[in-house]
This record gives structure tokens, sequence and C-alpha cells, in this order.
């Protein structure tokens, strides 16, 4: 169930830019990985076609032995919705649903809002949030519109979470919570974590890191 | 995603009501305009299908032209005849040629109801010193009211007393406003080629149309007489089983015969002519309401597609399709067009309701109470309903599909920079 990057590539724009290339990496079942690197590194670029919203230019990625570059919009939409969360800087909630529903959203895409709404209120609870079911987004703090963005990542169980500067955009006592969620998270459900950080000590709290310049692995010292 | 779809409507009120407003003034405008059209035109085909014959043989007026007499003068020797005075005129009287001939083809066809010898004749009414130039028309009268409704009108005294024969007389209203006569009295009636000859009123009708109230019926062997046209007759009125095949029937009887055969629809086809061009001002003027509303959907759509990137980045990213996305939406557009439709609708209906009420004059468009007649038929809500959804769902369409095809991480990565 590893994802494995074979001479993975990617060129965008027009003249065309080269943001990756040649990319070989595999990052094991269980593993927490942080993405480092400088602005500009490729880091995001690399997250995202890791994690199949970002097509690449060249190479393969393969999940769980399987190809995503072959695989039908179908199939590649349920494999996102069953296997994959995604937390990114931004918090990206729909403005016009409570907490809760937010983060119901991948369970209703498959009709099982209701039978998932016990374990959505259970991480909402985990998170700090109790009591804050129903409020809108606009009605909560930065830090906690992040927290329902991580419940909603992690509603559908997902095997791997794709987390781009989750702390980003918060506090250093917000960003730690995220980052202790995010740890507690690998740590006791088994969860793949790759998460882009250009914060040192958030990056030194993962596993591994993999380091990118100019859209090229450094290799390890 | 309808659920979502709802929670958007829900969230930009203003737009959503502004939105609605103009499927809802296109739907309503529809059922009302249309309802009061058709109510007219039904009312239209009603009195001129009901109130007349549905085929009229007609006696041909044949005109002299100045050569139609070179031939029976001069025979075929003298090629060229210059008359000093033209010959000229209508030739004898107008009449059907032969009559008995119609009777039998009319009472074999099995299309045919029954119908009606008709000698008119224009005659002086007088009464005292009140004096009227009108038509009088001489029927069977039996037959005549299972070929008109002319019956129906009566509003003193009784049609049947007609039958009896004797030199009696059915007055229209106007007529006898104009002579200043009432049911049991007795008027003078002379024609060109007779003396006042008296006839009793026996009833006095009133159809609401001056044209057909401005004249008067008798016996035809009555009008025969004092016309000097025994046995004459100068129209047959024709009702049939089914008065939508009076056109085809018309055109076949006057292909048989030297007389002029028309039915009650090319007989008014003059009026039909402008009900065509009220029905194509109405399609083009509802056509007009429903692409406005139409750009309305799609402008709210299209905004909404740029204001919600984010939100569709983050749907894509949790897998749902790019199907979803068009669906969450056209969905939208969907859900205003029929909101728009229902209330358009029901408000249609509540204000042909109240249109229904107002009284209109006792004119050609009067009937009953004097009130206009509206069409409540079922396929102008139809018609109504099917416009306002087709042009809430093309103009839903554009935008839902490019909502479709965003890239999500084109959206992350602009939100990103």
């Amino acid at each position: 169930m590893s994802i494995v990057a074979r001479g993975v590539g990617k060129v965008i724009g027009h003249p065309p830019n080269k943001v990756l290339s040649d990319i070989t990496l595999e990052i094991r079942d269980g593993e927490f990985v942080a993405l480092t690197g400088r602005s500009g590194a490729g880091k995001s670029t690399l997250l995202y076609v890791l994690s199949s919203l970002d097509p690449v230019s060249s190479g393969t990625v393969e999940i769980a032995g399987r190809d995503i570059s072959r695989m039908r919009e179908e199939e590649l939409c349920r494999f996102r919705n069953e296997m994959m969360g995604f937390v990114f800087q931004f918090h990206y909630l729909i403005a016009e649903l409570s907490a809760l529903e937010n983060v119901l959203l991948p369970a209703r895409k498959t009709g099982q809002a209701a039978q998932r709404t016990p374990s959505a209120k259970r991480l909402l609870e985990q998170f700090g949030l109790e009591g804050k079911h129903e409020r809108l987004p606009r009605e909560l703090s930065g830090g906690e519109q992040q927290r329902v963005a991580i419940a909603r990542a992690l509603v559908m169980d997902p095997k791997y979470l794709f987390a781009d500067e989750p702390t980003g955009n918060l506090d250093s006592v917000n960003g730690q919570t995220v980052m202790d969620i995010i740890r507690q998270t690998n740590a006791q459900l088994g969860t793949t974590i790759i998460m882009v950080t250009h914060d040192a000590h958030y990056a030194s709290l993962a596993g591994r890191q993999i380091q990118l310049a100019d859209g090229q692995l450094i290799p390890a010292a | 995603m309808i659920a979502l779809a709802l929670r958007y409507l829900v969230a930009r009120r203003r737009q959503t009501i502004l939105t609605l407003l103009g499927i809802f003034f296109g739907a309503a405008a529809y059922v009302a305009i249309s309802g009061f059209m058709l109510g007219f035109r039904y009312y239209l085909v009603d009195q001129l299908v009901n109130n007349s014959a549905h085929v009229h043989v007609l006696a041909r007026e044949d005109f002299l032209t100045e050569h139609g007499l070179d031939e029976s003068f001069y025979g075929k020797v003298v090629r060229h005849v210059f008359w000093s005075a033209p010959p000229s005129g209508r030739k004898d009287n107008a009449i059907v040629e032969s009559p008995q001939s119609w009777y039998q083809r009319l009472a074999a066809d099995p299309r045919v109801a029954a119908f009606s010898p008709q000698l008119t004749a224009n005659v002086i009414f007088s009464k005292g010193k009140a004096t009227a130039s009108a038509a009088l028309v001489g029927c069977d009268p039996e037959q005549q009211i299972k070929v008109t409704t002319i019956g129906d009108y009566v509003t003193e005294g009784k049609w049947s007393d007609l039958a009896a024969g004797g030199n009696r007389i059915v007055i229209g209203d106007e007529l006898r406003k104009k002579l200043g006569v009432y049911v049991s009295q007795t008027i003078l009636v002379s024609s060109a080629n007779s003396p006042p000859t008296p006839f009793k009123v026996v009833a006095v009708y009133r159809t609401g149309s001056m044209q057909a109230d401005i004249r008067a019926y008798g016996a035809i062997t009555d009008v025969q007489r004092v016309n000097r046209t025994p046995n004459q007759v100068n129209e047959i009125a024709v009702r049939l089983h089914d008065y939508t095949q009076a056109a085809a029937l018309a055109n076949t009887w006057a292909a048989l015969s030297p007389e002029k055969v028309e039915s009650w629809d090319q007989q008014n086809a003059n009026l039909f002519s402008v009900v065509a061009v009220q029905e194509t001002i109405r399609y083009l003027s509802i056509g007009a309401i429903m692409i406005v509303a139409g750009f309305g959907i799609y402008n709210v759509l299209n905004m909404t597609v740029v204001q919600k990137r984010r939100d569709i980045a983050i749907l894509r990213s949790m897998g749902y399709s790019g199907a979803d996305i068009i669906w969450l939406f056209f969905s939208q557009g969907l859900i205003l067009g029929l909101s728009g439709v229902v209330l358009g609708l029901s408000f249609g209906y509540l204000l042909s309701l109240y249109l229904e009420t107002i009284p209109f004059g006792a004119g050609p468009m009067g009937r009953g109470a004097g009130h206009l007649i509206i069409s409540f038929e079922p396929a102008i809500y139809l018609q109504s309903a099917l416009l306002a959804m087709l042009a809430a769902l093309l103009a839903s369409v554009l935008p839902a599909r490019a909502a479709g095809r965003l890239a999500p991480i084109e959206i992350i990565r602009a939100g990103a920079d």
C-alpha cells in the first residue's frame, strides 16, 4: 500500500517551466513524511502529483500498486474519497454549511453521512470543538476552522493524509495543536502522512524528511 | 448535491429572489396573456361557429364584362366589337341555381347535421313615421334553429311562432329600437318590387352584435312573396357534425357547383389573420421575457461559479467528480426554474381568475354577464412550464459545464498564490 514515484517530472505554464524533474521515491505505509525546501522548490507540486490531484508530465506514480494516471475518473474519485484526505493551508470550508456538515461532506458523496455522523462528532470533540458542531465557519476562529478541515480529511478513515502547509495560516499555539492532531493520527491510526512545510520545527516532528531544491530531491546526508 | 445547491441559493437570497422573479414573471405573463388571448379566440370561434352556419352555399353574383355579350349579339364572325356604351351591371338576381339538387346532396351527406335554405332581401321596415332599411332573412324556422343558435337569443316571444306562417316576423333588438315596435305589434315591410305588406312581430332577439341585431327573420315563403321571387333562395346555411371539416367540405362542394361555397373560417379569414398576428406578438413578447430571465440565471450562476472556485476544488479533492460539480450548479438552475414555474403558474392562474371578473362591455367580446373570457386550458400551463424550464436549464448548462471542467489543482495553486 505504499506510494511510489518513478522518474516523475512536471512542467507547467507557457512558456514551459520545469517544476519537478526525475523524482523517484517511496513512501511506505504508516510513514509520516515531511516535504521540505525553500519556497518554489516544488514541495506543493510534488504533494499534489503524489496525491493524484495534479497529473504528472513524465514518469509514474503508483499508490497501493496502481498507476494513478491509468485510472478512470470515476475510479480515481472513489479512490480519493475512500483512501485520501486533504488538508490545505487555507481551510476551504464551505461557508454555507455548519462545522458538522462540512466534516460530513466526503461521506455525503457515497451516501454514508448518517453512518459517519457519530465518528464526525467524535472527531470534532477530540479536536476541542464540542458544542460548536452547528456553527458556520465564519463563527469559528482560524485554528478551529483548520481543525474542522482536518476532521473533514479524516472522517472517511483515509489511508493517506496529504497536508499542504497545514499550519501556514495559524499562530504558534494553534499550529502546535494541529501538529499534535496530525502526529496522533499517524501514531494511533497508522495513517500515512505526507506534509509540506517550510517550518523546520514541524518538519522535525515527522518520521522522515524529504528535501527538495529546484524541483529535485536532495539526497539525505 | 441538491442540499448544497439549496444552501447556495438560500445564502445569496437577494440574487436568488431577483433571478426567481424573472422566471416567475415570464411564466405568469405567459399564462395570463395566453389565457386572455386564447379565451378571446375561443369566444370568437364559438360565436362564429355556433351563431352562424358552418358552411354557406351562396348564390354567385355574376357581372357583365365589356365584351361579355359580343358573341350573343354578333356570333363568332365579328372578332372586334366596339360598344359606344359597353354593357355592365349584374346578371339577373343572385340565386342558388338548382336548390333541389343541393337539398338532395346535403340530405344524403352523413357529415351534414342540418341545413336551412334562406332568401335574404333588403327591405324597408316602417311603423308609423319610423322607417329603417335592413335585411329580412326568409328561412325555414324549424331548420334555422338547428343550423344556428338564433333561437337561443330570443328575449321576448317565441321563435317557434314564426313557423305558423302568415306574415310573422322575429325582429332584432336594434331594429326594434329604431322602429319603436313591441311583440304582437304590426310593422310594414316593403321591397323594391312590392307595396308595403303588414307583418306581425312575434318575437325579439338580441345577440349583442350590432350587425346581427339589425335584421329580421321571417318564414321563407312570406319573404319570397314580398320579394316577388317565389321558390327562389340565395343561400343555404349548413351545419356539420364536425365544424373543423367545414373548409375541406366547402372546397369540395365548390368544385361541384356554380355556387360560391364558403366555410365559417373562410368567411372570416381576415379576422383569423389578425388572431395569427396576435399569436406571433404573444410568442415574441413572452420569448423576450424568458430570454431576459434566462440571462439572469446565466449571470448569477456564472458569478457563483467564480465565487465558489475554492468549494469546487475542495469537493473535487474529496472525490466528487466533474459530473457531480456540473449537477451542483445545474441543479441550482433547475431549482430556480421549478420554483419560478410553480409560483408563476399559480400567480398566473390567480391573475386569470381575477381577469375573468373584469366586466367587459356587451360588444362582440361580451358574453353572459359581460366579463372577459379567459382560457384555463392545461396546454397553456404546460407550454408556460416547458418554456420557463427550457430558459432556466439552457441558462444553467454553460456555467455548470464550466464549473465541471475546472481543474482543482489550478484553483488550489491560485489560492496559494
